[in-house]
């Protein structure tokens, strides 16, 4: 009720008229009335009326947030979310050792960013995650829908038919192994139509249409509230030619990034980014760096970064606030994304990984 | 779609007019803006802003599609999704031939056959459905001077020698191939936003672009202050309008690229075949 005036979310004209007519608090606002405001400042009844009702619902936003009831800051103690983040489900990528140093997976509420060189594997792992993140609850996934936003065009429908189609199959050995009723339920619904008509794609042709998408984003996951995987395969392409202004792309990555946490917390999604890398001229050599500059490195919770060693694909996790660096081979096979071997250690205590490589009489699902 | 005007996306007269005030005419000024900087300028409240924004927001914003649409769409017309290139362990590995729709990256060291087998893809692309062409014409973007007319009419006629049987045909087939000789990044910048026009008139169904390295590596020298930049800057614009022209019109669009080493004494993180555009931006 003490709040100024000049922190109240009015048109600034508005604004400066009541600073100018000497009004500070909002309850100087609220006492005086629609009428008696109308008079004093020079503007319609309507808009008096207006500003009122404005004035009136930031108060009461203001007092429900001071009395500790639900808002957007809340407060929780840390054994509150302990517990959450236990009970939160991972998508997996069906590489067991990359989900081992990810610690379970691709976490909801979290923003990953994939990097890496060309060719080496980024976009086959989203339409992995694409696929995984609608994997039945009893089989281990997050039954959720997925949103694919591409800005590089390199989504092929027919790879996500090949890897959906390999884990459907999976589910299917799975299922007839332990031969339980609601594995058996879930398959009815878990088909390959429904897989790809879960999967929303926007095709994204410049940066001022990715900022558009992600304007409206909230209001298309209000609408869809299954959807827990965001994925912007290419944040990097769009924002790397025509920008001469680096502040101004800077400001606009930014404000990106936050508009994502906010999404990502709200509709406890989990977001995807895959980024470029550039090269860094240094004084004797230069390295592979991820693109978008030093502070775009703040953005993403959880950096991964794939690579090359002769022949053979690494992904390096990079950055995390839970998990250790560690580096682990992975394959991308006809069925998708995969271990080289099967691991030798199976049995995970936590873990509710499965395990593509083993033959399907001795498939053991952890739950 | 970023340069589409403000009046257009259905806001109000006296708004645009507002906006146009402090130069903001288009979608793309509107969006850069942050939401005080946009209240300041719109004089309106916080809410009223942020229902603006969504409205903006919707002019420019793409259609979704789900993945499903996409398939059916797809297996609608499934002759049309590949140029077969003849070379059948090729277009096995390819799973159809160069697929239509997207970019594809031919890379050789100097002498191997990029730019015949592109002399080779023309002819294929004017061929007839029934015989595994596109039916259409060819755009070529010659940077080198390396396109030989001559060879072009041997390799229809060696190849096709029962289509190619008459003189009248083989005029048709060339008639449909169009040369554009380009030396200059600029001029090859020009002519690829250009395209678009083209393809609708003359009925294109492929474009070659043949080679993109040269005419980059001849006038950027990375060695230089702002070069880098600046050559990213050219090949990641190249890059968007040809994939917005292959997406849009389904037909493929072939680059020929050259080979670079990469002298590193680090851990080296490129394999052997690494794309002179060494900003690694073009391929993606």
């Amino acid at each position: 009720m003490q709040r100024e005036v000049g922190s109240l979310p009015l048109a600034p004209a508005l604004r400066a008229r009541l600073a100018a007519a000497g009004f500070q608090t909002a309850q100087e606002l609220l006492e005086t009335g629609p009428c008696g405001l109308s008079k004093e400042i020079g503007i319609s009844k309507e808009e008096a009326l207006e500003a009122l009702q404005v004035v009136r619902q930031e108060c009461h936003g203001d007092a429900a947030r001071t009395a500790g009831g639900s808002g957007t800051a809340r407060k929780f103690t840390a054994l509150e979310l302990l517990e959450e983040e236990q009970a939160q489900g991972f998508i997996i990528t069906f590489c067991s050792a990359l989900d081992n140093i990810l610690g379970g997976g691709v976490q909801l509420t979290k923003i990953t960013e994939v990097c890496g060189a060309p060719g080496v594997g980024k976009t086959q792992l989203c339409m992995q995650l694409a696929v995984d993140v609608q994997i039945p609850e009893c089989f281990g996934g997050v039954a959720g829908e997925a949103v694919f936003i591409d800005t590089e065009g390199s989504f092929m429908v027919d790879r996500v038919v090949d890897i959906a189609a390999a884990c459907v199959e999976h589910c299917q050995l799975i299922a007839e192994a332990q031969q339980e009723a609601d594995h058996l339920k879930a398959l009815e619904t878990f088909s390959l139509e429904s897989i790809l008509s879960h999967i929303y794609y926007f095709r994204c042709r410049d940066y001022i249409e990715l900022l558009a998408q992600v304007y409206l984003l909230p209001e298309f996951l209000s609408e869809h509230s299954k959807v827990r995987l965001v994925v912007i395969d290419g944040i990097a392409f769009p924002f790397r030619h025509d920008f001469e202004d680096l502040s101004l792309r800077t400001r606009l990555l930014n404000g990106l990034a936050q508009q994502l946490i906010i999404i990502a917390n709200d509709h406890k999604a989990a977001v995807v980014l895959t980024n470029q890398m550039t090269t860094r001229i240094g004084q004797s050599q230069s390295t592979l760096v991820p693109a978008l500059g030093e502070s775009w490195g703040h953005a993403a919770t959880v950096r991964l970064i794939f690579h090359w060693d002769n022949s053979q694909r690494l992904a390096t996790l990079y950055k995390s606030p839970s998990q250790r660096e560690a580096t682990v081979p992975y394959h991308v096979t006809p069925h998708g994304f995969r271990d080289v071997q099967p691991p030798a250690v199976t049995q995970n205590a936590e873990g509710t990984e499965m395990n593509p490589r083993k033959r399907p009489r001795r498939e053991e699902e952890k739950q | 779609m970023a340069a589409k005007k403000l009046r257009r996306a259905q806001l109000s007269q006296e708004l645009c007019e507002r906006l146009s005030r402090c130069q903001i005419t288009t979608c793309q000024d509107f969006l850069c803006l942050s939401l005080l900087e946009l209240m300041k300028v719109t004089g309106q409240s916080y809410y009223e802003v942020q229902k603006l924004l969504c409205k903006v927001s919707r002019a420019c914003a793409p259609k979704m599609q789900t993945a499903y649409e996409m398939k059916l769409r797809k297996s609608v017309s499934p002759s049309s999704a590949f140029l077969s290139t003849t070379l059948h362990g090729l277009d096995r590995v390819l799973h159809g031939g160069v697929p239509c729709g997207s970019l594809t990256e031919i890379t050789s060291p100097p002498g191997c056959g990029k730019t015949q087998f592109c002399i080779m893809l023309s002819v294929l692309a004017t061929l007839p459905v029934s015989m595994g062409g596109l039916d259409g014409a060819v755009i070529y973007i010659d940077t080198e001077s390396a396109f030989s007319a001559e060879r072009l009419i041997e390799i229809a006629g060696n190849r096709f020698p029962t289509y190619f049987d008459s003189d009248e045909k083989v005029f048709c087939m060339t008639r449909s191939v169009h040369l554009y000789r380009e030396l200059t990044c600029c001029s090859v910048l020009k002519r690829i936003m250009s395209l678009e026009e083209e393809i609708i008139s003359k009925k294109v169904k492929l474009i070659i672009i043949d080679s993109v390295a040269s005419v980059v590596r001849k006038e950027f020298d990375t060695k230089l202050q702002g070069n880098l930049a600046e050559r990213s800057n050219f090949l990641t614009r190249g890059a968007s309008v040809l994939k917005y022209l292959a997406e849009e019109f389904s037909i493929p669009v072939i680059l020929t690229n050259q080979i670079t080493t990469s002298l590193s004494n680090g851990p080296a993180i490129q394999a052997d075949l690494v794309s002179p555009a060494d900003d690694l931006s073009l391929s993606e």
